[in-house]
């Protein structure tokens, strides 16, 4: 056995080194597009709802977002909550979130006549700390107009972008109703349970998670005056937690203080709920269907090369036979040069993938409507599609050869 | 002692309907240590013989029997491993590997044997010497000319030492001159014991074999 293997890698390996290396460069380059199509397409289908899921966490939720009970307005017993969440090793910083329902208005100087329509919309106000809100989500690098709150100059508010006609010409989340002919430093009225409050806009949030980009964000302290709050509970609470900390941990901890009966505590992922998953299970689908016709490609291009290639050597593969050499040992020799332009088509792939590609759709995400895509290759797929590639051709190598070996002997040698 | 009993060979050819037979019950004897030559002319069945008495080929009916042992019931893997262990093949055309340097291809029947690389190296390295070749030993076949790629045959047919040596015509493809050079060193090697059986049409290269056995229409005319 250990000598058909010893001759088998020795022919392989010299068929190999004095092939000619434009072919062999050629079959290597196939199996590198095939690798390519293998990896990168499933890659950038299921990076699309990836990247909605990482600027969902990132910019919105946090590791662990908590929310008041859909019966409820606000989360009982916020401040133990808080309290409790602070005592969390695996908590960087937690953002309350007083959450109201609320109009803002435009043009409520100009409109003067009955007939004029309002230039208002009814949306979600939130009431954050500045601060604490930029630790949690990054809303200051949110703002591509404007700046961020301060937390000692009230007056101010944020919008999502989706919430002014400038910015989503048409497209927003929310079609035409938008707030027209105003941007940063332009004034509003805010109105909240009856009470009223004129505020200037002072930066426009840019985010494609709707609930970023079709919220107005104004002072905590100042939501609570103005919807006449005395209590301390809000409405949400976003967790960011420290890198590689389990979400599902904190998660299960929090429920075990207490606080289960009170609130919803969810991960990330699970406060998305199941759209963007069963978006990814179904972008899993298409593109193990894309792969595997990537696959048959790959396999028939093996197929194809070895079948070409051992049918022109028949008659050495009969002299090899003639002089003792087993029809194993040629039959391996195939499937190792089948190995070689598989696992190097694959090695000069992962090259391109992780060194150009990966770095480059996180430097020019792909720009989806509802995410920034991302290409989604984690190292534990990408090498059992690799493993997959392998398996195909072996047995693409190996059919072609066995079919050229079991053939007679001498009529090999003899090219009959 | 006989090194091979080919038993009442018949081989027979269908094409297209119609049996041809080669080879017409043909009995004989190689003893060990023998130079055979088998002659006849064109289409007498002379290369046929060769290779059912080397297992290239198995017989339609009758048998071969090489050191006591029946082949007619061998698989096809069996036959390979008899003929690494004890035969030995000059074809007609040279028949080396293209990818295999001089060394290479002779070394590759004791590797398949199962020696270290060393061994079979160094093994090849001797009969590449015997035949002359010791400074064309890294060439590949397409650098030699064809009376170098024939002794790099004969080279690679003795290099593991076989009981039998097979040659079909080995001088065919080849000038007088250089003809007669591959026979002088398969007749060096005869003189050392080696077993040979070999095809040829040249009267001159026939006498030079302690027998020749004439074939005509398949069947045995004569011996010598």
């Amino acid at each position: 056995m250990l000598a058909t293997i010893r001759v088998a890698w020795f022919l392989a390996v010299r068929q190999i080194r004095r092939a000619s290396p434009w072919t062999t460069a050629l079959i290597v380059f196939v199996m590198m597009l095939t690798f390519l199509n293998l990896v990168v397409v499933g890659g950038i289908l299921v990076g699309l709802p990836q990247g909605s899921q990482l600027a969902y966490e990132r910019e919105y939720s946090g590791e662990v977002l908590i929310r008041s009970l859909p019966t409820k307005e606000y989360i009982e017993r916020s401040e133990d909550m808080i309290k409790t969440l602070r005592a969390f090793p695996e908590v960087v910083q937690i953002s309350p979130r007083y959450l109201t329902g609320g109009k803002i208005e435009a043009n409520y100087r100009t409109a003067v006549g009955p007939k004029q329509e309002p230039d208002a919309l009814m949306i979600q106000i939130g009431g954050i700390d500045p601060v604490l809100e930029h630790e949690v989500t990054g809303i200051g690098e949110l703002l591509f107009v404007g700046e961020n709150l301060d937390p000692e100059e009230e007056g101010y508010v944020l919008l999502g972008k989706d919430l002014l006609e400038e910015y989503t010409v048409g497209a927003g989340i929310i079609g035409a109703v938008t707030l027209t002919n105003v941007g940063v430093g332009s004034k509003v009225r805010v109105e909240v349970n009856g009470s009223t409050k004129e505020l200037i806009i002072r930066g426009v949030l840019s985010s494609k998670i709707g609930e970023m980009s079709t919220r107005a964000f104004m002072l905590d302290t100042e939501l609570r005056r103005l919807s006449g709050r005395t209590d301390r509970n809000v409405g949400e609470i976003a967790v960011r937690l420290r890198p590689g900390a389990n979400p599902m941990a904190v998660r299960d901890a929090l429920k075990a203080s207490g606080f289960a009966d009170v609130a919803r505590i969810q991960t990330a992922r699970e406060s998305q709920g199941t759209f963007l998953e069963d978006i990814e299970d179904t972008f899993e689908i298409l593109s193990a269907a894309i792969g595997s016709i990537g696959l048959m490609v790959a396999s028939i291009t093996v197929f194809i090369v070895i079948f070409i290639n051992a049918v022109t050597r028949r008659k050495y593969i009969g002299i090899l036979k003639g002089i003792g050499i087993s029809g194993s040992s040629i039959e391996l020799s195939y499937v190792f040069q089948s190995i070689f332009y598989a696992t190097f088509g694959a090695f000069f792939g992962l090259v391109i993938i992780y060194t150009l590609l990966v770095p480059y759709f996180a430097e020019h995400p792909i720009d989806f409507p509802f995410s920034d895509g991302v290409l989604a290759v984690p190292i534990d797929g990408t090498l059992i599609r690799l493993g997959l590639l392998v398996a195909v051709t072996v047995i693409a190598g190996y059919l072609p050869a066995r079919m050229i070996v079991k053939g007679n002997t001498l009529d090999a040698i003899l090219g009959r | 002692m006989k090194a091979i009993d080919a038993i009442n060979i018949v081989k027979t050819y269908s094409s297209g309907g119609t049996q041809n037979t080669v080879l017409k019950g043909i009995t004989l004897a190689i003893e060990q240590g023998e130079f055979v030559a088998i002659m006849g002319r064109s289409g007498a069945g002379k290369s046929t013989l060769l290779y059912q008495l080397s297992l290239l080929d198995q017989p339609t009916s009758g048998d071969i029997v090489m050191d006591g042992i029946s082949t007619r019931k061998l698989s096809e893997s069996a036959l390979t491993k008899i003929r690494l262990s004890k035969l030995g093949y000059v074809f007609q055309d040279y028949a080396l590997v293209p990818e295999l340097t001089a060394l290479e291809n002779a070394a590759i029947p004791l590797l398949m044997q199962g020696h270290s690389d060393s061994v079979a190296y160094a093994k090849a390295r001797v009969a590449l010497e015997a035949v002359g070749l010791e400074k064309r030993i890294n060439n590949l076949p397409s650098k030699l000319s064809g009376g170098e790629q024939q002794r790099v045959s004969i080279a690679r047919a003795v290099a593991h030492a076989p009981k039998i040596l097979f040659a079909d015509e080995p001088t065919a493809n080849l000038d007088s001159e250089t003809g007669r050079r591959v026979i002088d060193i398969l007749q060096a090697f005869h003189e050392r014991g080696q077993t040979i059986v070999m095809v040829t049409h040249e009267e001159e290269y026939g006498l030079l074999a302690d027998r020749v056995i004439r074939l005509s229409d398949g069947m045995i005319e004569s011996y010598r």
